[in-house]
């Protein structure tokens, strides 16, 4: 067996600065989405409101370092034996600060940030779609893929989008909005079906 | 055209993938809360992240078929290599490869390239025998909510050091009688002009000098210098290695050296080697390709079959041939290589040092008294003192001592001595 020749160009080496971008973005929409406006919603919604900004800026943080790290270029060098006490300290707590998931962080600090206003069912579904957007756009950040690898899926997101407009429809409707109990037991069946889809095979 | 190595099958581990977990986070929180506050919209939420997880299939391949190839087993210093790598059996999903780089290797942006083949260009920033790091291969499922990930390691590569430039080479005034290059004080067959002298009977009537015999009326024949090879010894002492690790004593002298016995062995001269590190080591003179790749081989590695260095009382005589050149690349770090050079000069051989001690000891940087920081600068003035005394006597004894930087050419400090022929006092 043959491998080709080697004697072609090689690409410049670039750091990926739009994904970054385009993530930061949507992490700053979700957050400033499920805020506004502060002043309806009820208590504990200043907290949430710092646990989702604390969770945006630590996941593009995370996806920024995670893209500086694998870029190209990056050469390891010998540490040493011997290392100061502080930055070790410090190298030891970025890279526990790195192990959080800060994404799912955010998504539930939103989502609870958006529970504690009154219910607007259509903002909801807009802040579920920048959620949506958001936990997309992160995964083309970090495969350093194009739009282009999630064609398959552009069927199963517009179903989904779909239904979640019904469901707001529905939210709308004052003697679904009241609470009745097969909403309840719909969205416990689904809470099941979600978890035994999160097991790892 | 490369040769590839064997195709290996390598078991590929499958999880779920970051997107999948965040999905999961989504659908479940969104259910949780629907449940909790009864409000519908956030069943509602909940539906894309439930429907872009139900395509998940078991259907995943178990392993992956990995082909590398080497695009080159020798690289020098800052020179662009390549990995070839061919990914196969992954079905419909996607492969993401990433080359994770060992120390003093850079590692390049992979291509795919449209044969199949991904390109992995990497860069050795430091001579020796390195290991390239390991290559990761990411695997994602068509619906990107599985992720497998394997990791090979890569072959090391042998990088030899970046020969220092040198184009004009320093001649003694007496060269040993071997056909060579430079023009020796003799006359001869060579093609540089020497003189001119009367005709004798049996000389070659081409080379008469017309005007000349038209002149002084009687013929006059041109002469010619004799072309002979020179014998040069590089006496490379690595024995000791001070200063950052790239552009040390160490890195200065082993590119010193590379890049003359380079420039001697393209000029056709003898060139042999004396490695002067843990062992005494060494090559006798020789000439050719041959001899480079083996001066090269001895520079980079350090076998560590030669003498101990403290059981040698003076440089071998095998590898010091009458009317060699000694040039000697050197920090003069060390006491025993100075009485080394001394021993050479009483044994008559032309010597000439490369001192490459571009660093000065760390003394005192982290003292906060005065009066230790005024000690310590009371040290590093006896130290210079120390050292300009070892170069001074050196001159003393007819041994020149040159100053190289690492970054210029080695053209600008012999300089001195390539302009004419460096006088040999046996």
């Amino acid at each position: 067996m043959t491998a080709p020749d080697i004697t072609g160009p090689v690409r410049p080496v670039t750091v990926p600065a739009r994904p970054v971008l385009a993530v930061a973005a949507l992490a700053a929409a979700t957050v400033a989405w499920a805020a506004v406006p502060m002043s309806g919603a009820r208590a504990g919604a200043r907290p949430a409101l710092i646990v989702a900004a604390a969770c945006a800026v630590f996941s593009v943080a995370q996806l920024a370092a995670a893209l500086l790290a694998s870029r190209p270029g990056t050469a390891r060098r010998d540490t040493g034996v011997y290392q100061a006490p502080l930055p070790g300290f410090i190298r030891r707590a970025w890279d526990g600060v790195r192990a959080v998931p800060w994404p799912q962080g955010l998504t539930v600090a939103v989502l609870g940030l958006e529970a504690l206003h009154p219910a607007r069912p259509w903002h909801t579904v807009v802040l579920g779609v920048v959620v949506l957007a958001f936990l997309l756009a992160l995964h083309l950040a970090e495969s350093a893929d194009g739009p282009a690898v999630l064609r398959p899926q552009l069927p199963l997101i517009a179903a989904g989008l779909g239904l979640a407009v019904v469901s707001a429809g529905a939210a709308m409707l004052p003697a679904v909005s009241s609470g009745s109990g097969w909403l309840t037991v719909i969205a416990a069946a689904a809470a099941v079906l979600a978890a035994a889809l999160a097991l790892p095979v | 055209m490369l040769t590839a190595g064997p195709q290996r099958t390598v078991a590929v581990t499958w999880r779920l993938s970051s997107l999948a977990r965040r999905l999961v986070t989504l659908a479940l929180a969104a259910l949780f809360l629907a449940v909790i506050t009864r409000r519908a919209e956030f069943a509602g939420l909940a539906a894309p992240a439930l429907l872009l997880l139900v395509p998940r299939q078991p259907g995943r391949p178990p392993s992956v078929g990995v082909t590398l190839a080497a695009g080159a087993d020798q690289v020098t210093e800052s020179e662009q290599a390549s990995v070839l790598a061919r990914i196969t059996g992954h079905g419909e999903g996607t492969v993401r490869l990433r080359l994770l780089p060992a120390a003093w290797i850079t590692a390049g942006p992979p291509a795919l390239g449209a044969d199949g083949w991904y390109r992995l260009p990497f860069r050795v920033r430091h001579w020796g025998l390195r290991p390239v790091g390991t290559l990761e291969v990411i695997l994602h499922d068509r619906w990107r909510l599985s992720e497998g990930r394997l990791t090979v390691s890569l072959p090391a590569v042998t990088c030899l050091p970046l020969p220092a430039r040198l184009e004009s080479l320093v001649v003694l005034s007496k060269l040993p009688a071997r056909l060579g290059e430079h023009a020796a004080r003799a006359t001869g067959e060579g093609t540089e002009f020497a003189g001119v002298r009367e005709f004798v009977p049996g000389d070659r009537q081409r080379r008469i000098n017309w005007p000349a015999t038209t002149r002084r009326g009687t013929l006059q024949l041109n002469t010619f210098a004799a072309e002979r090879a020179q014998v040069t010894v590089i006496l490379l002492d690595v024995s000791t290695d001070v200063g950052t690790a790239g552009e040390s004593t160490a890195d200065l002298a082993v590119r010193a050296a590379a890049g003359t016995a380079a420039a001697y062995l393209a000029a056709r001269d003898r060139v042999g080697l004396i490695s002067f590190g843990r062992q005494v080591r060494w090559i006798s003179p020789a000439p050719g390709r041959r001899q480079a790749d083996r001066i090269m081989n001895m520079i980079t590695f350090d076998s560590g079959d030669g003498e101990p260095l403290t059981s040698v009382s003076r440089l071998p005589n095998a590898a010091l041939p009458p009317g060699a050149l000694i040039l000697v690349v050197s920090p003069l770090l060390s006491l025993r290589l100075v009485e080394a050079l001394r021993e050479l000069r009483e044994r008559g051989f032309a010597t000439l040092v490369v001192d490459v001690l571009a660093t000065e000891p760390d003394i005192g940087s982290g003292l906060a008294g005065s009066r230790d920081r005024a000690m310590a600068r009371l040290a590093r003035r006896m130290w210079r003192m120390e050292q300009d005394a070892i170069r001074f006597s050196l001159r003393e004894l007819g041994i020149p001592v040159v100053y190289w930087d690492g970054r210029s050419s080695l053209d600008e400090p012999l300089a001195p001595y390539t302009r004419r022929v460096m006088v040999s006092r046996t």
